[in-house]
């Protein structure tokens, strides 16, 4: 020290102010060393998490086609605001309620849902905000998009259905799986996540694994507030197979408009070929618009729609064909015969059967339409008689009836590519229940089951399953819907971790033919009553057609006992067919609801199909009336 | 002649490694704060800036620090009537503080930083002139009365975080003025008991905000107390840190946290973080070690002093940079609260760097003298 003083031990003081800098500087130097060296690497990852984000990049659905190519659904690509749950974590999102909902014109109790549903997710996932968005919603997100970072416009693949209601049943559609569905194991398995869109419903249910591709991402580097600065790495997405239907759109279309000028225009067409089960058409009426499913659930109009499709009384989601369960009236008299022949209540030779204008059990008389004697059976057939069954069933009994279920089948689902098939009602199911509640099972059941009342319910395509069968003179098949998958090339480079190796195409597997065994004179007999039906002066004589020989059968099923049978509590009109009848290349079903008669309004239906068919596919000697053509 | 000849003695005498290490930290600061925004204008104004810095610099060593001292109540009235004109419609508004005065041809600048000059030299130049007693009460009232001026009226911006860089000044003046190490002891005894009595009182009766106590809680749990705002700050800080590991970035400057913008004011007060990101472990620990050299040569110019004025001012200048790298990179860090003090010769602006250039041409003056009477 240049000038002294040793008073203030000046020295020392200004060491002290030394040394306690040191320690400071020392003190930052050990945390430094903690912070860098020791948790390095974790701060590494910490920032590494924060500035890189994976953006999946949805695949598009497989397409689903007809039988001749021609588009049934198709993905198309729209674009959506997408909403990512990292820039959320750090706000209240219950700010961004009204916002988003003002802004972007969506059900305010949406938006509150999916801001729920994103923070239970994991930081970089993000969910659709609105589908199919149009240019005022994406000026608006790219104008908030400092204010509101975690919205961002995606183009992504969208379900289309070009058809609308046409063929919806079968179709089925497209939704975010439900937070019912993540919890089921099935799902589960599979890894599905919120937000997921997977088929509900119809063909795309069924066969959602090879419909659905596999997502690809981009991996893109972030700033602090999710904007999106460079892309480090695509992995494309491979998309679903394209699915080729065993549809016949034409036929199809042809269905559904004889269902819409029907009377009631409720009901169902089935159109199958018996040869193999493949289904040219199945239409159910009234329909619905799966496009409604697939853009509707997230504005108010479209969630409108959406609950009005589910509490309409005239159930339009509902498909008739599988799930409806009506009494098949007259039409069960075939598989009755069947039956009946193979357990030799009847013969060839001797199978006539007192009609009697109807049948008294107990004190009850039961009547018959007409008074047909003691007619053999195709005479029972071809006019319906509804006296020669009631004895007929008397006569064989109840545990010949349910043998004959069997044999059919009717206590199973017929096996069709289509989720959700109901399962036909039949003595054999209610018997148990009669038995234990009403004490015995009363002959008077025995006589309304044989001409398909009371404890027989039948879905439209078990019911047009059997009648093919007997067409086929006993092969029964599958009704199916798939054609075949078409293959699907592989995404990368084998040995790339972003490798997808491809899928191989396959055709429908065919479960092993089932044969309802029979002597070929019992068919004939069988047969020539349905041949009679439409040809020889039977029930649907209306609509012989010249050179195309049609075998059926007509049903009028009750709802409700005689006299109440009026407006909303008339008959079913069933009719049941297939031709040509001696070596059928098509089987039709056709049921419409509540409209009276079966041939007065059910067999025109079916030959409106057949005529349709014949356009398409001529065959020499018959001819199709031109204005039929002109209507079109 | 004998001006000539005097000039080539300082040359000769002048402390060259204090010099040139201020600079080299400079200069690093330079390439930091490219580093921390290079696509921005804040590393070439920085470039002016030490360009200024360095004339101010060569300008204070070639004058007397005496002469300069003896003109002490100029400049720290002037000081005064700029921190008086940062209140009036002068000055301008920022982040909700009054700490700028914008003049026209001068431009804008931040008195408060200046302020500190003429506040070390009035101090310097009234306890200088002591003689070798222990520190009287009127003393301490006086250098209080001296020292409380700037700091009422940065108090009015309200600019805490400049006051506080103010503290260390006068404690170092008291300090070396010689008084009782019992006070020194109550001192730190009274603040060890006040400090945290105060906390408790201050949540107790709200008089301390909800913003206010989260700004300290954060620094214990950044990821639970206010995890959005100063947490946010302090675990963004933390992260780039400790990413920087032993060699920093080597080379990914495209990917660091400052040029993602994940690190909040990385060019200014968070400028030792892109340090550490960008350097590492070696790089920090080298900045510090030159630090720690640079302060210890300039202690030692202290301890060669002739008077008693140079050698305090020598020590406030010590004493507050000291003060200020252990806040500012405490903060950094996450050890300390976060309060808006810059990094003496590394942090962006222009007024920072001149005034500790400024200071450390005085510790340079005050050394080129120690021979002469």
């Amino acid at each position: 020290m240049a000038f002294r003083d040793h008073v203030q031990n000046l020295t020392a003081r200004i060491g002290t102010i030394q040394i306690l800098v040191f320690i400071l500087l020392a003190g930052l130097g050990v945390r430094l060393y903690y912070l860098q060296i020791v948790r390095g690497d974790y701060f590494a990852e910490r920032a590494e998490n924060q500035r890189v984000r994976l953006i999946p990049i949805p695949a598009p659905r497989g397409a689903i086609l007809d039988r001749n190519g021609k588009l049934l659904v198709d993905s198309r690509p729209t674009y959506n605001v997408v909403l990512s749950h990292e820039p959320l974590k750090q706000i209240n999102v219950n700010d961004r309620v009204d916002d988003y909902s003002r802004g972007l014109h969506i059900d305010r109790q949406f938006v509150v849902e999916r801001l729920n549903l994103i923070k239970k997710q994991n930081d970089f996932e993000s969910m659709v905000l609105k589908e199919n968005v149009d240019m005022g919603d994406i000026s608006w997100v790219e104008s908030h998009s400092l204010e509101f970072p975690e919205l961002r416009v995606e183009l992504q693949p969208q379900r289309f259905y070009p058809l609308g209601t046409t063929l919806a049943h079968v179709l089925g559609y497209v939704g975010e799986i439900s937070p019912k569905q993540l919890e089921e194991d099935e799902y589960k398995e599979k890894g599905f996540r919120p937000g997921d869109i997977i088929g509900k419903g119809g063909l795309e249910q069924y066969y959602d694994q090879y419909l659905r591709g596999h997502d690809g991402y981009r991996k893109v580097l972030v700033d602090s507030r999710g904007r999106v600065q460079a892309e480090l790495e695509v992995i494309p997405p491979q998309s679903g197979q394209d699915l080729v239907t065993t549809i016949d759109l034409d036929l199809q279309e042809e269905a559904e408009r004889q269902l819409a000028n029907s009377a009631t225009k409720r009901g169902t067409v089935i159109v199958m070929d018996p040869n193999n089960g493949e289904l040219f058409a199945m239409a159910s009426a009234p329909s619905f618009d799966p496009n409604v499913f697939v853009r509707g659930s997230t504005t108010p109009e479209g969630r409108k729609q959406i609950a009005a499709y589910w509490q309409d009384e005239l159930r339009p989601l509902y498909n008739r064909a599988i799930q409806g369960r009506y009494p098949p009236g007259s039409t069960f008299k075939i598989p009755m015969s069947v039956g009946a022949l193979q357990d030799k209540a009847i013969t060839v030779a001797h199978s006539n059967v007192l009609c009697g204008g109807g049948i008294t059990v107990g004190n009850k008389f039961t009547r018959c339409m007409g008074s047909h004697g003691s007619p053999p059976l195709d005479y029972a057939i071809t006019k319906s008689c509804d006296g020669y069954y009631y004895h007929l069933g008397l006569k064989w009994g109840i545990e010949g009836m349910i043998k004959m279920i069997g044999t059919f089948e009717f206590d199973k689902r017929t096996g069709i590519d289509l989720p959700n098939e109901k399962i036909p009602q039949t003595p054999k199911t209610w018997m148990p229940w009669i038995v234990k509640h009403e004490g015995s099972w009363k002959d008077i059941r025995t006589v309304y089951a044989s001409v398909g009342q009371d404890t027989v319910v039948m879905t439209p395509i078990s019911m047009l399953r059997a009648i093919a069968a007997v067409g086929m003179r006993g092969k029964e098949f599958t009704p199916h819907f798939l054609k075949e998958f078409r293959p699907i090339g592989a995404v990368g480079q084998e040995g790339d971790i972003a490798y997808i190796p491809p899928r191989p195409g396959f055709a429908y597997q065919h479960p092993e033919a089932r044969l309802i065994e029979m002597e070929p004179a019992q068919w004939d007999l069988v047969l020539k009553g349905m041949w009679g039906v439409v040809n020889n002066g039977g029930t649907a004589g209306s609509i012989k057609m010249a050179g195309w020989e049609i075998a059926g059968k007509t049903g009028t099923a009750q709802v409700a006992s005689l006299g109440m049978d009026k407006g909303k509590n008339k008959d079913h009109a069933w009719f049941d067919s297939f031709a040509p009848w001696n070596k059928p290349e098509i089987a039709v079903l056709s049921l419409i609801e509540n409209s009276g008669f079966g041939a007065a309004n059910s067999a025109p239906v079916a030959k409106g199909i057949y005529m349709e068919y014949l356009r398409k596919h001529p065959h020499d000697g018959v001819t199709v009336p031109e204005t039929e053509v002109a209507k079109k | 002649m004998a001006a000539i000849l005097e000039k080539r003695r300082e040359l000769r005498d002048l402390d060259w490694q204090t010099a040139t290490i201020a600079i080299l930290i400079a200069s690093f600061g330079v390439w930091q704060i490219y580093n921390a925004a290079p696509t921005e204008g804040f590393w070439s104004k920085q470039i002016i800036g030490v360009g200024i810095a360095l004339a101010a610099f060569i300008a204070v060593c070639m004058t007397d620090y005496r002469r300069i001292i003896d003109a002490a109540p100029v400049f720290y009235a002037i000081g005064l009537v700029l921190l008086l004109l940062v209140l009036t419609p002068l000055g301008a508004q920022s982040h909700g503080q009054k700490a700028w005065l914008r003049l026209p041809l001068i431009g804008q600048f931040q008195p408060s930083e200046f302020v500190k000059i003429p506040t070390v030299l009035m101090l310097a130049k009234y306890f200088g002139a002591k003689k070798g007693n222990v520190l009287t009460f009127k003393e301490m009232l006086i250098g209080g009365a001296i020292w409380g001026g700037p700091v009422l009226l940065i108090l009015l911006e309200p600019d805490v975080g400049q006051v506080i860089t103010y503290v260390p000044i006068l404690a170092a003046v008291f300090f070396l003025s010689g008084i009782k190490v019992r006070y020194v002891v109550l001192a730190v005894v009274a603040a060890a008991v006040m400090v945290p009595t105060a906390w408790y009182v201050g949540v107790k009766t709200g008089k301390i905000k909800r913003y206010q106590q989260e700004r300290i809680l954060a620094i214990t749990n950044p990821e639970e107390v206010d995890p959005r705002g100063y947490g946010y700050h302090t675990i963004q800080s933390t992260i780039t840190v400790g990413k920087g590991g032993l060699l920093g970035l080597e080379g990914e400057t495209e990917t660091s946290q400052s040029v993602l913008k994940f690190l909040p004011e990385p060019h200014s007060d968070f400028i030792f973080a892109v340090t550490a990101e960008n350097t590492g472990f070696i790089g920090c620990v080298s900045l510090l070690l030159a630090y720690a050299v640079l302060m210890s040569r300039m202690i030692a110019g202290a301890r060669q002093s002739t008077d008693r004025a140079g050698m305090l001012v020598i020590m406030s200048v010590v004493c507050a940079m000291a003060f200020q790298i252990f806040m500012n990179v405490g903060m950094a860090l996450g050890t300390l609260p976060v309060i808006g003090v810059p990094l003496p010769m590394m942090s962006a602006g222009v007024s920072a760097i001149l005034t500790t250039f400024v200071a450390i041409g005085f510790v340079v003056s005050v050394k080129l003298r120690r021979f002469v009477n």
